[in-house]
């Protein structure tokens, strides 16, 4: 009898450890390096603010942070990744929302959705665009328009399928007849619109590094950008698929949500830094710092937007 | 042009500066010296180590780095037959037979020396005519870079080995590895069976280490005698002409430099082709001017380390001339850079020569600099790499094997890399032991994915009317030449197939 009740006590000691452990382990947080994973190469914008980002949340939490980059797939590589880490706090996802919520929607055999991660906050801006070389023979969207409309199988880069679907919603809306040329990141658009191969571009944001060499036609953003504010939203102009696209800090899915609080303000911290001002002033992504209690329903509502998107142009996704 | 250069040497030339390009070659020409550690690893990895320097000194550190490990690529590729990256791959063909023959001393040298004239007259070529070559860059499209890839192609042939026909399934199985991964335009899935790790295509990195590093030291631990009598000869002849360059090497070797760098800075120049098309052009220039092509990988070449070692040095600056000009990266290191110029508020392109033309005048003559205490470094390194081959055999190898694995595990992923690493070596075993040329797999593998897009692109550009063809001239001339590289391949390989027999009897 004494055993069984020195059992018991023993029992409820330890579910109350355990109680206590789970606040434990947030309040402790962080309480060793924390990994930053990267789902481009490094180098490029999206890495180059990670790695002053993570800087600076070493500094405000107190624990070095350090960045790995998994490319491939558009960030299909680091999120399948990802999926599979365990909800310790330890490690977490900074990129571009379009790999979790335009990708699954391309390619629906990608093991992953939106869904299977939690979400901290937005941090920066993309400030994507369709654009135009400089020697174009027109200056805006409606020049645009009609030179295709005179010009059939006028040429298009398109970076990427998104590129593309975009151009074709246009298209199919206006009855133009495009020529997609294909090609490889920013630097492969640049390349075609500064040799003047092409007519038309999409832009990841990259074209504002090169003043004097394109003319911006409408911006892909669901409000107008700061440094082309004539320029007008492809919402605007009457076109679906224009959507924001800003960098995101995810968690793996169960994560205590008091530690994802502790990341939201350090980084709410870390976006007032002058570096991270400085960074973002010189790669042209602006910050916009919205925090966890309103990330939930933007990651639905960009599901959402896209998703609609890629039903609306009758886009057969890849076997 | 000479004063703003010369003030600009004065902001350059501090010793806060002159010590950063000093580690920066240094750091570089150390991992560059590792197996499977190339140039873009060793700047990826330093750009964060510049967010808190100036300017100046930052770029000239990244810049340092990427010319120095270019240039100690090479040490590896000669004493090891491991080079540190793909355009390093000829240097080790022709440098070590050369280094089994106990002459590796003499190749390292020669290397170096190659490194060091094609790197400054690469950049003198960038501080001289950085904005006409950049027009005429801009003025080669996808039309143009597609025939310019057939051209390089079809040196393949030149490479492959007795067999033509060895060497096109080599060259093939390249190209047909390159497709793997999504495919450009709607992100098909192919070939990638499931692994999502395969997304970005098989790693490069990996692939090539297994297919020559690792197959190369499977082969050698199998025999493990011989292994011990070459180690004797990798100790050197004792023959003092045969540890540095005698007159005749030169000789030998300055045509194979001074067309080595030429193709460097017009592969360079032209964003997307790269190091190893440029490394691998030259060589096999250089093997076709030979009168005998098949003892460069039998017996060794001077002039075959040279003529790759200069075009493979070539390519960086010349790189720089469509980022400078243009703001267009033409190779994996001007990529990195633009991160680097950003974060330091240089926006690349035109306008930089008038908003910081201070800073540029600055960093040309850093480069300048670079170039000379790389000649500095890579002399006193050497004879700290070349203490390396005195070491007994069974140390070298273990410690090969082992910077094999480390360099795969960085560029592929982690142990992802490490498998694909191992199932290339197997297959570059059974390569070696049949006799398919390696080397082609690799370039068709390098190649294939710009000249896949390149295609397409062509095709679209070109969409119903073919003829618009002959507006474009350089293309033409291109295609003209890839015709008539191939004919007199094909009649050389039919005349020697005729003497063959004929000498049998």
């Amino acid at each position: 009898m004494r055993f069984l009740k020195s059992l018991g006590l023993a029992a409820t000691a330890a579910a109350g450890l355990a109680l206590a452990a789970l606040p434990a382990q947030a309040a402790d947080w962080p309480n060793g390096p924390l990994t930053m994973l990267i789902g481009y190469k490094a180098g490029g914008g999206t890495d180059t603010k990670g790695r002053v980002l993570a800087k600076l949340l070493g500094k405000e939490l107190g624990v070095p942070v350090k960045v790995i980059n998994k490319p491939g797939g558009g960030q299909a590589t680091s999120l399948l990744w990802f999926k599979e880490q365990k909800p310790t706090g330890k490690v977490f996802f900074f990129g571009a929302v379009t790999g979790l919520t335009l990708n699954p929607h391309l390619k629906p055999s990608l093991n992953f959705r939106y869904t299977d991660f939690d979400y901290c906050c937005r941090v920066t801006e993309f400030q994507p665009a369709l654009v135009a070389p400089a020697s174009a023979p027109f200056d805006d969207w409606a020049g645009f328009i009609a030179h295709a409309k005179a010009n059939p199988g006028t040429k298009y880069a398109a970076l990427s399928p998104y590129a593309r679907i975009l151009m074709q919603l246009i298209a199919e809306k206006d009855g133009l007849d495009i020529n997609y040329i294909p090609t490889k990141g920013g630097a492969g658009m640049v390349q075609l619109v500064l040799g003047n191969q092409v007519m038309a571009a999409y832009s990841g944001g990259i074209h504002s590094r090169y003043p004097g060499k394109f003319k911006t036609l409408a911006v892909v953003t669901t409000t107008r950008q700061a440094q082309f504010k004539d320029v007008p939203t492809l919402g605007e102009l009457g076109y679906k698929g224009g959507a924001d696209a800003p960098t995101v800090i995810a968690f793996p899915k169960g994560t205590d949500k008091a530690i994802i609080a502790k990341m939201d303000a350090a980084v709410a911290k870390a976006v007032q830094h002058q570096d991270m001002k400085d960074i973002s002033a010189k790669i042209m992504m602006p910050i916009y710092h919205v925090g966890m209690d309103k990330i939930d329903a933007f990651m639905l509502e960009s599901d959402t937007t896209l998703g609609n998107m890629i039903k609306d142009s009758g886009y057969e996704p890849p076997k | 042009m000479m004063e703003p250069l010369i003030a600009g040497f004065g902001a350059a030339l501090t010793f806060y500066n002159v010590a950063f390009i000093f580690m920066g070659v240094a750091i570089g020409y150390l991992v560059g010296a590792l197996p499977g550690l190339g140039k873009g690893t060793a700047t990826a990895v330093a750009i964060p180590i510049t967010f808190y320097i100036e300017p100046l000194a930052a770029i000239a550190f990244l810049i340092g780095i990427s010319k120095g490990s270019t240039a100690g690529s090479a040490v590896s590729a000669i004493l090891m037959n491991t080079p540190g990256e793909p355009s390093s791959a000829p240097t080790a063909m022709a440098g070590y037979p050369l280094a089994r023959s106990g002459k590796a001393q003499k190749a390292l040298k020669m290397g170096l020396y190659a490194s060091v004239i094609g790197d400054f007259v690469s950049t003198c070529a960038l501080i001289l005519m950085a904005q006409t070559l950049a027009d005429y860059a801009l003025a080669i499209g996808p039309i143009e870079l597609v025939a310019i890839l057939a051209f390089s192609l079809t040196f393949i042939a030149a490479l492959s080995g007795k067999s033509m026909i060895k060497g096109l399934i080599a060259g093939l199985f390249g190209i047909l590895c390159s497709t793997v991964g999504l495919e450009i335009e709607t992100s098909t899935e192919r070939l990638i069976f499931g692994m999502y790790e395969l997304y970005d295509g098989l790693p490069l990195i990996p692939v090539a280490i297994g297919m020559l590093a690792l197959s190369e030291m499977m082969v050698q631990i199998g025999d493990r005698r011989r292994l011990e009598q070459e180690t004797d000869l990798l100790r050197g002849s004792g023959k003092p002409e045969d540890a540095k360059v005698t007159l005749e090497d030169w000789r030998k070797s300055a045509v194979a430099i001074i067309r080595g760098t030429t193709v460097g800075i017009f592969i360079g120049i032209l964003p997307g082709l790269g190091a190893s098309t440029g490394s691998f052009l030259s060589y096999g220039m250089a093997r076709r001017a030979s009168k005998d092509p098949d003892a460069f990988e039998r017996d060794g070449a001077i002039e075959g380390v040279a003529a790759a070692e200069s075009a493979d040095n070539a390519v960086v600056p010349a790189s720089f001339v469509p980022l400078f000009a243009l703001g267009i990266p033409g190779s994996v290191i001007a990529a990195i850079l633009i991160g680097a110029f950003v974060i330091q508020g240089v926006t690349p392109g035109p306008l930089m020569f008038i908003e910081q033309a201070e800073l540029m005048q600055g960093i040309y003559a850093s480069m300048l600099a670079a170039s000379l205490i790389l000649l500095f470094i890579g002399y006193f390194g050497q004879n700290m790499f070349a203490r390396v081959i005195k070491l007994s055999p069974s140390l070298v190898l273990s410690t090969v094997v082992f910077l094999c694995c480390l360099g795969s595990y960085l560029q592929g992923g982690g142990m992802f890399g490490l498998y694909i690493m191992v199932i290339f070596a197997v297959i570059g075993f059974f390569a070696r032991k049949y006799d398919f040329s390696f080397v082609t797999f690799l370039i068709g593998f390098v190649i294939g994915d710009g000249f896949e897009l390149a295609l397409r692109q062509t095709i679209g550009l070109l969409k119903g009317t073919p003829e618009a063809i002959v507006d474009h001239p350089v293309a033409i001339v291109f295609w003209v030449l890839t015709i008539v590289g191939v004919a007199a391949v094909l009649r050389r390989k039919k005349n020697s197939t005729e003497a063959a027999p004929a000498a049998a009897e």
